[in-house]
Order: structure tokens, then sequence, then C-alpha cells
């Protein structure tokens, strides 16, 4: 099928075209044709204004919950959500029952998420089901297509472990993903331990829980040399270390997720759990200090952490309520709505497509003639609300359903499909 | 008379003027509990829930006893019989009873914030008897209606709360209630037990007893609370009575006569002596007795009855 793409504006610093508008022709999931202005008939035209074309965007940590969470998100209402937020490719959390720790389940994701338009990338966990005790079958599950390891949501406290999991994805050159929080310190906590949590009267969890992991996991890195990724980084001085480790050349990258960088613990003041969420929302200077770092290049991806539950684990008690938010939807219009002031286009786009390409080793989508497709079309210009009843996912734990925010996705051209939002 | 809010969920959402005419309200309510027939007609159409869902013993009679002299219909639920431990939630809990034409809810509960979530899901009217280490409205404006009948306007008053200041909703409904009346505030007790960000608040922290009550007007002595501690966050109870229970050789030394106050129930020989508890200076008793006529003032300024049956 011929698909023409009119008058698009292309942010991709790896293109020759790169802020140039064109017309694009597709067809058979490659690129046909670039050209100021393209007089052909196509079967397909998308005729926009204001559209932009991008590599296809990255999400580095998205939970789905199937097997064993159906309820709660599907692998196929999962992508679904993806695809309406603009993602080509997501990384998946292991956060499932069984956990993603055997080859066989991670060939069951990668089987049902076969045929979607959107890539599905599993994560496999570190230790077996996630219980932070013994090694999982790393070696095995890389071979069939684990992109990278992770516990998710139960960082490795060990720290003996930690540096045996470092050390064993070595020997493929594997990846290790923590969202850093040491137990010890945030235990019973409910929320960023500050003046708000004083006066709200709940259990914080101080920066400091996440900072000292963060720096222990640094010196595990540097003791073994190996690759690292922090994921939602989510404190001021979080984000010092791993600059500075980044600057003496370690293999360390981080991401942030939307919400930390829209919202800070001022929304916990009516107990409302839907901002409920690990790393807990910090404080202001947290948020400044990580929209700084997307600036000068300490943060390198976007992780949604979407994290989807059902009304019933939210409707409750603050402190029974399940945590997690469910924003993969609306990612980029959080994002750009945040922060579309103080970041460039470009700028953003390298933190959602180029980076993430590059750190976990999938292929570049640069834009070009007779490149294959993998691309996602959005007017920064335009704004969008996300309503109930257009939500892809299964759940509804996101604040800002119902709410105009700046930006807005229209659709992804991957593989040999295209999508396009409503 | 109302008052700014529709429930009473804390100290935090009140104004000044709502304290003011809670203390006015409570005036009247006191005089009536002086009488050979302490009750009064007011909320005879009104049915009041008492939800405990952690244990209570003085705050639920109390509670009770107030409904009772405004001769509301009360009834009382304690989770121990109730069907939360057959995984009910909270709201399912509260609808079925409130389908029952129930008018108002007083809960007590062990999560912070749950009166406020309730708030946003039923219609009654809630007051929070106490919800997790967050607040204690009620407490706190006894304890402050007690001070003002002992030393008058609070305006410039020093009251120092020692203890657990860390597990306290006492504490907390405290620090806000005082601070909105004028007095001013410090906190005393190791460190461990005092919140890192409790300055914010507007108190000053004293780790030294002795100073810390050479400061004050007013101590209010708060319970050791061991059930809520999920940490080691001090040695020993005798290392604690030693350095933090408020003994009289202390109060003797401090060349003045300072008010003490507890919220109850007392470890005697921990944080206070029964020299000190049972002392001429001691108002325990009078806030148990202000704490009915209080309770009466904030049921009956939130019902939105216009006769006060006096």
């Amino acid at each position: 099928m011929l698909v023409l793409i009119r008058k698009a504006r292309i942010v991709d610093p790896q293109s020759e075209f790169n802020g140039k508008i064109v017309d694009l022709l597709i067809e058979h999931g490659l690129i046909k044709t670039i050209a100021a202005s393209l007089d052909v008939k196509a079967e397909q035209v998308i005729d926009i204004p204001g559209l932009h074309i991008s590599p296809g965007w990255v999400d580095v940590f998205a939970d789905y919950r199937e097997p064993g969470f159906e309820h709660k998100e599907t692998i196929e209402s999962g992508l679904n959500a993806a695809a309406a937020g603009g993602f080509t490719n997501v990384l998946l959390g292991p956060n499932t029952q069984p956990a993603l720790s055997t080859k066989s389940s991670i060939q069951y994701v990668a089987q049902k998420a076969k045929g979607h338009i959107v890539s599905l990338h599993p994560m496999g966990a570190i230790t077996q089901n996630t219980d932070g005790k013994d090694l999982a079958e790393m070696m095995d599950m890389h071979t069939y297509g684990a992109l990278a390891f992770t516990d998710g949501w139960k960082p490795v406290q060990n720290a003996g472990l930690m540096l045996k999991a470092l050390e064993y994805v070595r020997s493929f050159k594997g990846t290790v993903i923590q969202i850093p929080l040491d137990n010890a310190l945030s235990a019973g906590g409910l929320m960023h331990e500050g003046p708000i949590s004083t006066s709200l009267g709940m259990a914080g969890i101080p920066a400091l829980a996440e900072t000292l992991m963060v720096h222990r996991d640094i010196e595990l890195l540097r003791y073994t040399n190996s690759k690292l990724h922090i994921s939602g980084v989510s404190t001021a001085q979080s984000l010092e270390l791993i600059k500075k480790a980044k600057s003496e050349g370690l293999a360390l990258s981080c991401s942030v997720t939307p919400y930390h960088l829209a919202l800070t613990d001022e929304a916990l003041h009516s107990y409302n759990s839907v901002y409920k969420v690990s790393p807990p929302l910090r404080s202001e200077s947290d948020r400044q200090a990580l929209i700084a770092g997307l600036a000068d290049g300490t943060i390198d991806c976007i992780a949604s952490h979407h994290r989807p539950q059902e009304w019933d684990a939210k409707a409750r008690e603050f402190e029974y309520a399940s945590d997690g938010m469910n924003v993969q939807e609306n990612a980029f219009s959080i994002i750009w709505n945040a922060v579309g002031k103080q970041l460039s286009l470009e700028k953003l786009v390298q933190l959602l497509s180029i980076n993430p390409r590059k750190i976990f080793g999938l292929p570049d989508a640069v834009i070009a003639e007779k490149n294959k497709l993998d691309f996602t079309i959005f007017t920064p210009g335009e704004k969008s609300t996300l309503s109930e009843a257009n939500i892809k996912s299964m759940s509804r734990n996101n604040p800002f359903i119902g709410k105009e925010l700046n930006g807005k996705v229209l659709g992804i051209i991957n593989q040999t499909n295209v999508y396009l939002n409503q | 008379m109302s008052l700014s809010v529709k429930h009473l969920l804390g100290i935090k959402e009140l104004n000044r003027e709502d304290i003011e005419q809670i203390f006015l309200t409570a005036d009247n309510f006191k005089q009536v509990l002086q009488r050979p027939i302490k009750r009064v007609p007011t909320l005879r159409d009104t049915t009041v829930v008492n939800l405990f869902f952690e244990n209570s013993t003085r705050t639920r009679l109390s509670f009770e006893l107030a409904e009772k002299r405004l001769s509301a219909d009360t009834i009382n639920f304690a989770v121990s019989n109730s069907s939360v431990s057959k995984g009910e939630t909270l709201i399912d809990t509260v609808n079925n009873i409130l389908a029952m034409k129930v008018d108002m809810v007083v809960m007590r509960h062990s999560a912070s914030g749950a009166p406020w979530f309730l708030s946003q899901h039923v219609d009654a009217s809630i007051i929070n008897a106490g919800d997790g280490t967050n607040e204690h409205p009620t407490q706190a404006l006894l304890d402050a209606y007690s001070i003002r009948e002992k030393l008058g306007d609070l305006k410039g008053k020093h009251i120092t709360i020692v203890g657990d200041i860390m597990h306290s909703r006492v504490a907390l409904s405290n620090i806000f209630c005082l601070n909105k009346l004028g007095a001013e505030v410090t906190v005393s007790g190791p460190p461990t037990l005092i919140p890192k960000h409790i300055e914010a608040l507007g108190v000053r922290v004293e780790y030294n007893l002795k100073k810390a009550l050479e400061w004050c007007d007013v101590a209010n002595v708060l319970r050791i609370q061991l059930e809520r501690q999920h940490k080691p966050l001090f040695s020993t109870l005798r290392e604690y009575a030693l350095y933090y229970g408020v003994n009289k050789q202390m109060l003797d030394s401090l060349g003045k006569e300072i008010l003490i106050m507890h919220p109850g129930p007392i470890n005697r020989g921990v944080e206070i002596n029964s020299d000190v508890a049972d002392s001429k200076q001691s108002i325990i008793l009078d806030q148990v007795e202000n704490g009915v006529a209080i309770r009466m003032a904030v049921i009956y300024l939130l019902s939105g009855k216009r006769d006060m049956g006096d």
C-alpha cells in the first residue's frame, strides 16, 4: 500500500532533512521517497496541519500485567495504549505472575505481542521470580529475546547479589536496570519525606533512600565495569551522582518518568491515591533538577513507568492503595506540557528515541529514503485531552485524564503498518 | 451558627473563627453538663455512627456520651465484630451503614487520610476521631480549650509537647490548633521521635527536656505508643523514663508552676510519674471532662441544627 504524508516537519537530528518540511511516500515497510513536494496518487494520504515526524519513540519501562493480572492490563491493551501514546517500541517490566524470570515466560509475552504494530521487548528478572535471592537464568533469557534485566519495583537490596548480577550480564554485554530504593530507609514510607509529608502526618520516604542506592550501584558498576541503567530517577542528589559517574566514563544511563517532570509532593494534599507512585513524587526543587537534567544530557531517556491498576486497587485508603500511574497514553503531552518551554523538540526526540535505541541496542530509525518504517507522528502545537471514553488501557489510574495538555500524538508508523489516533 | 467546613477532618482545614466558635459552643454545653439533667433534645432526629477501625476506649466513650447528651441515636461499630475482617472495603462498609439512614459518621482509622478519602465518596458529615499518624482534631480542640479555661487567651502562651512526636496525631493536631490560636509551641523528645522537617510547621525543637519545660507555661506529655513503632526508635523504656519522663523533682526545680496535660491513657512511670499525674498542676481529668463538651459542640455545629436546646 502506498501512503503519502504531506507537509511533515522532520524532527530527527540524524537525518539530512532535520528541520525541513517535506512530503514522504512510503510503501512495503520502507520510505520510498522524501521530497519537498510529491505529486503522487496514494491509497492513503495523511495531511494534517502542523504534523511533525520523528524516529519512533521508545518507552524504556512499562508494566503490562499479563500473565497473572489481566484485569489490570493485557499485553494487547497495553500495546494499544503504547501506540496511542506514540511509542513504537516498549521495554516491558517483569512484574507479572509468574514474574518474567525464565526463557518460557519471555517467549510467552513475545508470542502474545507478535503481529502488533508496536514492538515489545521483554525485560527479564535479575533474580528468580524477582525474590532478590538467587540469580535468574539471564543468559538463557537473553538468548530468547530479553533486552535488559531488572527486578522492577523490587530493586535488588543485597549489594553482593547486585554485584554478581552486573558481572553475570557482561558475558553477553547485557544491561541491568534498577529503580533504586533502599528498603531499610523507605520502610513504612508513603510519600516523599519533607515538610508536606510532615504536615499530612504521612510517613516519609527520604530522598536518601534513592540516593544511597544510586551511590552504591555506581560503585558496583565501577567495580564490575558492566552496564547499568537507573530508571525513574527522582531526586536532585541522584542526578548529581549520575552526572559525575558519567563524566568518569562509566557505562551508566538513566531515565525519568513523565509524572516526575510534571508533578510534585504538593499533589498529595488531598490524600488522593492516584498520586501514590514509586519512586514517590518529590519536591519542586527535585523537579527543577530533573528538568535541568533533561537539558544538560544527564538524563538519557523517558520511562513511562506505566503501571495500570484497576479502580478497586486505587479506591482505598492511601496507605492500602496500590502504587503506580497509568500514563503511557499521554506521556508525550504530560512531558511537553511540563517542560515544553525549557526543552527543544529536537532534544525531546533525542530522549524519546535516539538515546534509548543506542543504550539498549535497538535499530536506528533515521528518516531517510530506503530506510525501514519506525516513526511517530505528532503535532506539538496542538492541544489534546485524553478522555475516559477514548482510553486504550484497561485501567484509569491517570490524573491527567480529562485535562487539556499541550501537544498531541497523531499516531505511529511501524513495520508495515500505520496507526492513527481518532 | 456553622463552621466553614462540612466535615471535621483535621485542624488543618479549620480557621481561627471555627475554633473560637467551637469553644463558645462548648462553653454552653459545659453548663448543660453541670445540670441535674445533663441532656438537650437538639439532635433527637439525628443518628450518629461511631466507626472505630482501631481500638479506643476513652475517645469512643467520650463521643458516645456527647451524642447521647445531645439526644442523638448512636450506633457503635468496632472492627473486631465487623465485616472488614471479611475483606469489605471502607466505602462499602460506610455506604451500608448510611443506607440505614445514618446522618453522621465519627471515624477512627489506622490509615492517615482515611477520613479524607471517605469524605470524597459519601455524603454524610464525617468527624475524624483519629487517623493514623495524621490528626486527632477533637483532642487538640479539647486540649486548647482546657488551657484556655486555666490560662485565658492562648495568644503568646508557651506550650511544650513532650514525647513521640513522630507517631502522634495528637501532637500534629495540637501544633496546628495552637498555632492558629497564636500560641508558641516547642516539641521535645529523643531526636528519633521528632520528624526531621517538623520545624517547617512553625515549632521549635528542644531535645533537652528540662530546658523545654523551663520555657513553657504548659507541658502536654504524650503517651509512648509502642504499638506504632515500626523501627527501633529508642533504646529502652528505662532510658526513656530517665531522660524524658516528667517527674515531680524536675517540676519543682523549674522555679515556676506549669500546667501538666496528657491525652491518656497514661503509662505511669514511663512518660509521666504518678506524683505529677495526680498533682494539683495536672489538668488531665479536666481534659477528659472538657472532651465531652467539645465533642458535643463539634457534632452540633456540623449537624446544621440551629437550636442548642438550652
